[in-house]
């Protein structure tokens, strides 16, 4: 159930026209609202950028949410405490700003009464963070560099970026033992500058010279010099880090209209579909990135914690065609977790599901048993470390590859990692 | 309150302005003082936003007084509030002292960057001005010390409370109930709300309003200043200059020093709007003055006219209002580019003087001289 119609993204609406426009109109109906006549409701904020450039890390997880809530409501909603509650999701949209998240995170928390806080990350965390302490409210990001001591409200329960990038580079290692050289290009960000430390580092124990890392601005539009200048050096791997979805695409492009006929591995690779269709199949066969499509069948594994992952992801690109994107699954991930604390704790209360959702040290993430771990990195151990899958394009479709182990990769290296994150000058005491 | 409302009637008609128009004013006044008690706590925060942007806007008219229009104007906005964090986390300075600072070293950048700027002139000026905005909002995310890379500055402080203690003896306090968070249920001259121990926070989201009280008091004075200056003869200077530079350099107006004064003074302004922004957000970060931001300034600018003093505030309040209410009550608020597109288009089109002709027309013939 969403508390109102929500937005379209002004691309995907470029992209997808009528079909996104009629989606979006069946997103205000609320199909649970009419079971479960004596049940209470919760409400759950979802603050992220839902329009300009990082609406894609925000827009397709809110459809993702809705979807789970219309089949948890419709079931008859949560059992909690003794008490059954539907599930209620207030959206804002704080367009990446500090100023807007801050105007949200007052909203949900005082105003709507939301008993809990999804958001992305990044910028505008600060500012809402600040917010919701006082509160004393549960928020959780999908960016674990946004944890800080500082910080004991707030959790990355789902996806531990850019942390799990080491597997990716881990499996190529094991798997294409030829391949000596890298370049790594990411824009200049705070999505992109930690996760170039993280592939530094995973390079490096991985045995692989990076011959050169290049950021870019964030407003750049023609990456033909900026690839020109990747391959310069004539690496074997192109590294396109956690660039963003549509830098990814463009990346690609020039990487194939220049001739780059060698591995390319990226953080994430939203809307595939679309680079296969811009380059070729043969082109992309071997891309490696970190986000599975949820009907791998590699996901029905048991120590996976995703309910019929099969089915959800069947449901999604059907409601949302070509919306599918990493972290379409990763806020219902989120959501998990929090049901499972909730019901532990038998209570909804912020303070109550934090103390269950950490009890014992381990939780139960999406790709199997986990750890609260960070201690090291980020002052605080708040972010859920466990198993992560690595995806390679094959025949122009993702599928998993295997799943590695991050906290074996850390305990090897992790004095490397803390190494190049202290020279991109992003530890917890580093920033600003 | 006959003799007040007699009183001001004859200071109006002494200026030029009829009942009607005092009558305005004071209702605008007492609007805004009444504002934050009419709104909800997040709508407060808006509000606060709405008056750092109108001293924005309002700089930036200075500006575009001379004929130059920059693309630079937001980042400089950014110098002020980098400014005004660093000089209170860093150098420990008191906040107000450091909003100060910080407007200063805006216009200080501002009056560096005049030297190559001023070699130019329209469209170079334009596209100068945004090189050098960018290259000091690379800056500020390729140095991590001190201006913390990407990330920017968090944990900014805020403005520190006023301790009424001493002043109770003879302050009348309306004594109620307490409210959340530790408000007393008093207010502070029946508008502040004060807090349980009798000292007045800014800290949001509780004591937004009075935060919003600061705010405008430090924008209305600004704005004063803004319109005095624009008044006076450096202001009618400016107009010469964008109309006939070559005329009236040829009769000894140094243009190109006045053309500098009104950059810079607009940026003091611009860089006070910034420190008032980031001490109320309590963070700073480069994403928030990018380009994206600035079309966004020239929107609101553009739409609400350049002619008079009142157009760019009528457009930035018009559209604010429009995005953060209209457009989040009916839930279409990611229909907001295409929404500010259409607007733009609709006024370039239909009003191309901007919100600001559809009352000028009728009111002020000989102000369209002064049209851009």
């Amino acid at each position: 159930m969403l508390k109102r119609g929500f937005p379209i993204s002004r691309r995907r609406l470029i992209g997808s026209g009528a079909a996104g426009l009629a989606a979006a109109g069946t997103m205000v109906r609320r199909p649970g609202a009419a079971r479960a006549q004596d049940a209470k409701t919760v409400k759950i904020g979802f603050l992220a950028p839902l329009t300009g450039e990082v609406a894609a890390w925000g827009l397709p997880g809110l459809y993702g949410c809705q979807i789970w809530a219309e089949k948890v409501n419709a079931a008859g909603g949560l059992e909690i405490g003794g008490d059954r509650y539907l599930v209620e999701f207030v959206p804002y949209d704080d367009e990446y700003l500090a100023d807007k998240a801050s105007v949200g995170a007052t909203q949900l928390i005082f105003e709507d009464g939301v008993k809990f806080l999804m958001m992305l990350g990044g910028d505008p965390m600060p500012a809402a963070y600040a917010v919701a302490s006082q509160a004393d409210m549960l928020v959780s990001t999908l960016l674990p560099s946004d944890l800080t001591p500082d910080t004991p409200n707030l959790i990355a329960p789902s996806e531990v970026h850019p942390i799990y990038n080491v597997t990716g580079v881990q499996w190529l290692a094991e798997n294409r033992s030829e391949l000596k050289t890298a370049v790594i290009c990411a824009q200049d960000d705070a999505l992109g500058r930690p996760s170039v430390a993280t592939y530094q580092a995973a390079f490096e124990a991985a045995g692989i010279t990076v011959n050169d890392t290049i950021f870019f601005d964030i407003s750049t539009t023609d990456f033909a010099p900026v690839m020109t200048s990747m391959l310069s050096s004539n690496p074997d791997i192109l590294c396109l880090d956690t660039a963003y979805s549509d830098f990814v695409n463009l990346l690609c492009e020039q990487a194939y209209q220049q001739g780059f006929k060698g591995q390319i591995i990226s953080c994430t690779a939203d809307y595939y579909r679309d680079i296969v269709a811009n380059t070729s199949k043969e082109f992309m066969e071997g891309f490696i990135f970190q986000f599975p499509d949820f009907d791998d069948p590699a996901l029905n594994d048991p120590r996976v914690n995703f309910p019929d992952p099969n089915g959800f992801y069947a449901e999604y690109v059907e409601r949302f065609p070509g919306e599918w994107s990493a972290v379409s699954w990763e806020y219902v991930s989120v959501m998990h977790l929090w049901v499972d604390a909730a019901q532990r704790a038998g209570s909804i209360e912020p303070q109550d599901v934090l103390a269950a959702m950490k009890e014992g040290g381990v939780g139960r993430h999406a790709f199997g048993q986990a750890e609260w771990w960070g201690e090291e990195l980020f002052g605080i151990s708040n972010a859920l470390v466990g198993d992560w899958p690595v995806v390679v394009i094959r025949d122009g479709k993702a599928q998993i590859a295997d799943f590695k182990s991050i906290p074996a990769w850390w305990d090897a290296h992790g004095q490397l990692l803390i190494e190049k994150f202290e020279a991109m000058g992003e530890m917890h005491y580093q920033r600003g | 309150m006959a003799t007040v409302a007699g009183s001001l009637e004859r200071q109006a008609a002494g200026r030029g302005l009829s009942l009607v128009a005092a009558a305005g004013w004071i209702a605008l006044a007492a609007g805004l003082l009444a504002l934050p008690h009419l709104l909800s706590i997040s709508q407060r925060e808006v509000a606060v936003m709405l008056l750092v942007n109108v001293l924005l806007v309002a700089s930036y008219r200075l500006i575009t007084l001379t004929g130059e229009w920059s693309l630079g104007h937001v980042v400089t906005m950014g110098v002020g509030a980098y400014g005004s964090a660093l000089l209170a986390s860093l150098a420990g300075f008191p906040v107000v002292l450091a909003m100060l600072g910080g407007a200063l070293i805006a216009g200080f950048v501002a009056w560096l960057l005049s030297f190559p700027l001023f070699r130019m002139k329209g469209f170079y000026f334009l596209i100068g001005s945004f090189a050098a905005a960018e290259v000091i909002r690379l800056c500020w995310k390729k140095f991590t010390v001190p201006f913390g890379g990407p990330k920017g500055l968090s944990q900014v402080p805020e403005l520190p409370p006023l301790d009424l203690g001493a002043l109770t003896g003879w302050l009348s306090l309306q004594l109620g109930e307490p409210g959340a968070g530790g408000h007393s249920g008093a207010y502070f001259l029946g508008l502040l709300p004060v807090h349980e121990d009798l000292v007045i926070r800014f800290s949001k989201p509780l004591f937004t309003a009075n935060y919003y009280y600061f705010c405008l008091l430090v924008v209305a004075v600004s704005l004063w200043l803004l319109w005095r200056i624009e008044r006076s003869r450096i202001g009618m200077t400016f107009h010469a200059i964008h109309w006939q530079d070559s005329l009236a350099a040829s009769v000894g107006v140094n243009t190109r020093g006045y053309r500098t004064l009104a950059l810079v003074v607009g940026s003091v302004f611009a860089g006070l709007a910034g420190a008032l922004m980031a001490h109320g957000v309590g963070s700073v970060a480069p994403g928030r003055f990018d380009v994206t931001q600035m079309v966004y300034v020239l929107i609101w600018v553009i739409v609400g006219g350049t002619a008079t003093f009142a157009g760019p505030i009528v457009g930035v309040v018009v559209l604010t209002v429009l995005n953060e209410v209209v457009l989040r009550e009916l839930g279409i608020d990611a229909l907001r580019p295409a929404v500010y597109g259409a607007i733009l288009i609709v006024s370039v089109l239909f009003l191309p003087q901007g919100l600001e002709g559809l009352w000028r027309g009728r009111r002020n013939r000989p102000a369209k001289r002064r049209s851009t």
